[in-house]
């Protein structure tokens, strides 16, 4: 069965390429949402596996809406894997992700595959 | 005047000779005819000279001054008395043996009488006049050196701003230009999987785009290096060990290039506080740019030292922006990498550090790593310095850095 995967993030063109590149394989399913504010129902009404959170956007940043999240008892305890362009893979430790607690961290520009393995070590931990 | 003249001969001369005796200028009179002895000598006169009239009088410069200087005034004396009309020296020096130099303003006139003519001299001592103006100008000079090194510390000052607001800037352009990137990046891998592999073309653009795109990343990275002030994790650690490590990671360029290695090392068990990581990158960048600097040479050779040292004297270097932390007498740790490559050109000197500042090749190098690395020195409160070697060509690098046994800087 498929992974469900919510991705936030305001650049469209990127989400959608997140979208094109982890569903080629049927591997997993895909929601996209562009608007930071939107995030929480977008989540409830999709109830992902794992969710693809940008940090810097516009409205209302990665961070608070993670912070969101943990006051919704079906969305705390669904994985984020954090992703910016403010740091460096240097920083974000081995293998391209550092761990922090239940969140992730990974640098952009990334690739697909990084991205896969990211996604299947924390679902096999999840 | 009348009233004088009526007097004695007598009174006359005495008073004459109490006027000449009070003026405050030197007066003196030579008979010319009689080899230029002198016949007059003032109070001022014996002041100035430090020779008393009564040593004077009857006698000539040759008798009373060093031979050099009797001769210039007996030029000047039979210019004078040549001409027959008033002439002034404005400024002279004459060596009393006494006295020292004093500086003269001079007028001498002939003053011709039946068949005598006596040459009358009267001076102004204005040394004091002219030591002032020495001083004056020495102070003048130590005001425009000064305020040399001022222009210089605020030229210094407007560079190091310029590096601030870039490392501001940094950050934000380091996101802008990373989302792109990270666009693009999908977009590559998206189309590299659903493409006819039968083309050959088509894997080795794809990889061409690729590497693009990381390259672009790390010139992003570094600049994000160097901008942000990031906690760094220092720890105490043994710098011979330390740099041994780092030998072991270049050891494969190091053999490519078949590079000898002399080392120096004596620390006597003073350690340093580092983010070995950081501190590691410092290290390998510097050698990696001893490596690439002899590349055309023939016996690549480069000379580490490790020392401790206590500061004799706390000296900013020339392109020295930023305060040390150092004081007299601390206890430092010096590391010191020599190489015998190309060295670097004069001019390019004070600009290494400065970030994009590369004399390599486009593609070759991004002009950040030693702006980084000296970034990285600093948040060790340390010090960093490149000059040429003097003798021979090649670079000298020497970081400072705090020692731990002794003092505790930050």
């Amino acid at each position: 069965m498929a992974y469900k995967v919510l991705t936030v993030d305001d650049e469209v063109f990127f989400t959608t390429l997140i979208k094109m590149n982890l569903e080629k394989e049927g591997e997993f399913i895909v929601c996209v949402e562009n608007d930071s504010r939107r995030a929480v129902n977008t989540a409830l009404a999709f109830m992902p596996d794992v969710v693809l959170m940008d940090i810097v956007m516009p409205g209302m940043d990665g961070g608070d809406v993670v912070a969101q999240f943990q006051s919704y008892p079906e969305l705390k305890n669904i994985p984020v894997i954090m992703m910016t362009a403010l740091m460096s893979p240097d920083e974000a430790g081995e293998d391209g992700f550092a761990n922090s607690l239940s969140q992730m961290v990974l640098p952009k520009p990334v690739n697909i595959q990084t991205l896969k393995r990211c996604l299947k070590k924390v679902l096999g931990a999840a | 005047m009348d009233k004088l003249w009526n007097e004695s001969l007598t009174n006359q001369a005495q008073i004459l000779g109490d006027i000449l005796d009070n003026l405050p200028v030197a007066l003196f009179a030579k008979d010319v005819s009689d080899d230029y002895r002198f016949v007059l000598w003032n109070k001022k006169q014996e002041q100035v000279t430090t020779i008393p009239r009564e040593r004077a009088l009857g006698r000539n410069d040759m008798d009373l001054f060093s031979t050099e200087s009797a001769r210039y005034f007996r030029e000047i004396d039979e210019a004078v008395v040549r001409r027959g009309k008033l002439f002034e020296i404005p400024e002279e020096i004459v060596d009393t043996k006494a006295g020292g130099e004093v500086y003269l303003r001079t007028v001498k006139v002939p003053v011709v009488r039946e068949d005598r003519i006596i040459l009358v001299g009267i001076s102004e001592d204005i040394t004091e006049r002219i030591r002032g103006k020495e001083q004056l100008m020495l102070l003048n000079k130590n005001l425009s050196e000064k305020n040399k090194e001022l222009e210089i510390t605020q030229q210094q000052l407007f560079q190091a701003e310029k590096l601030e607001s870039i490392g501001r800037l940094a950050a934000g352009v380091a996101h802008e230009v990373k989302n792109p990137l990270a666009l693009l990046l999908l977009g590559v891998d998206y189309l590299s999987s659903g493409i006819d592999p039968a083309d050959p073309n088509v894997n080795v653009i794809l990889k061409e785009m690729r590497d693009a795109i990381e390259r672009a990343d790390k010139i992003v990275r570094g600049l994000l290096d160097f901008s942000s002030d990031r906690q760094i994790r220092k720890e105490p650690a043994d710098p011979v060990a330390l740099f041994e490590k780092v030998l072991v990671l270049i050891r494969h360029e190091l053999n490519r290039r078949s590079v000898s290695i002399d080392k120096f090392f004596s620390t006597d068990g003073v350690k340093i506080k580092v983010d070995q990581g950081k501190f590691e990158q410092v290290l390998i960048n510097i050698l990696m740019n001893a490596i690439h600097a002899m590349d055309s040479v023939e016996n690549p050779r480069i000379k580490l030292t490790i020392r401790v040292d206590s500061l004799s004297e706390v000296s900013r270097n020339e392109g020295d922006r930023t305060a040390t932390h150092f004081r007299k007498g601390d206890r430092v740790v010096i590391f010191q990498i020599e190489d015998n490559g190309s060295g670097i050109k004069e001019e390019d000197l004070p600009r290494v550090f400065d970030p994009f500042f590369t004399t390599k090749a486009t593609g070759m190098g991004t002009g950040l790593g030693l702006s980084v690395v000296r970034k990285i020195v600093e948040l060790h409160q340390g010090r960093i310095s490149l000059h040429n070697r003097s003798t021979e060509p090649g670079v000298i690098v020497q970081i400072i850095l705090p020692g731990i046994h002794f003092t505790e800087l930050d």
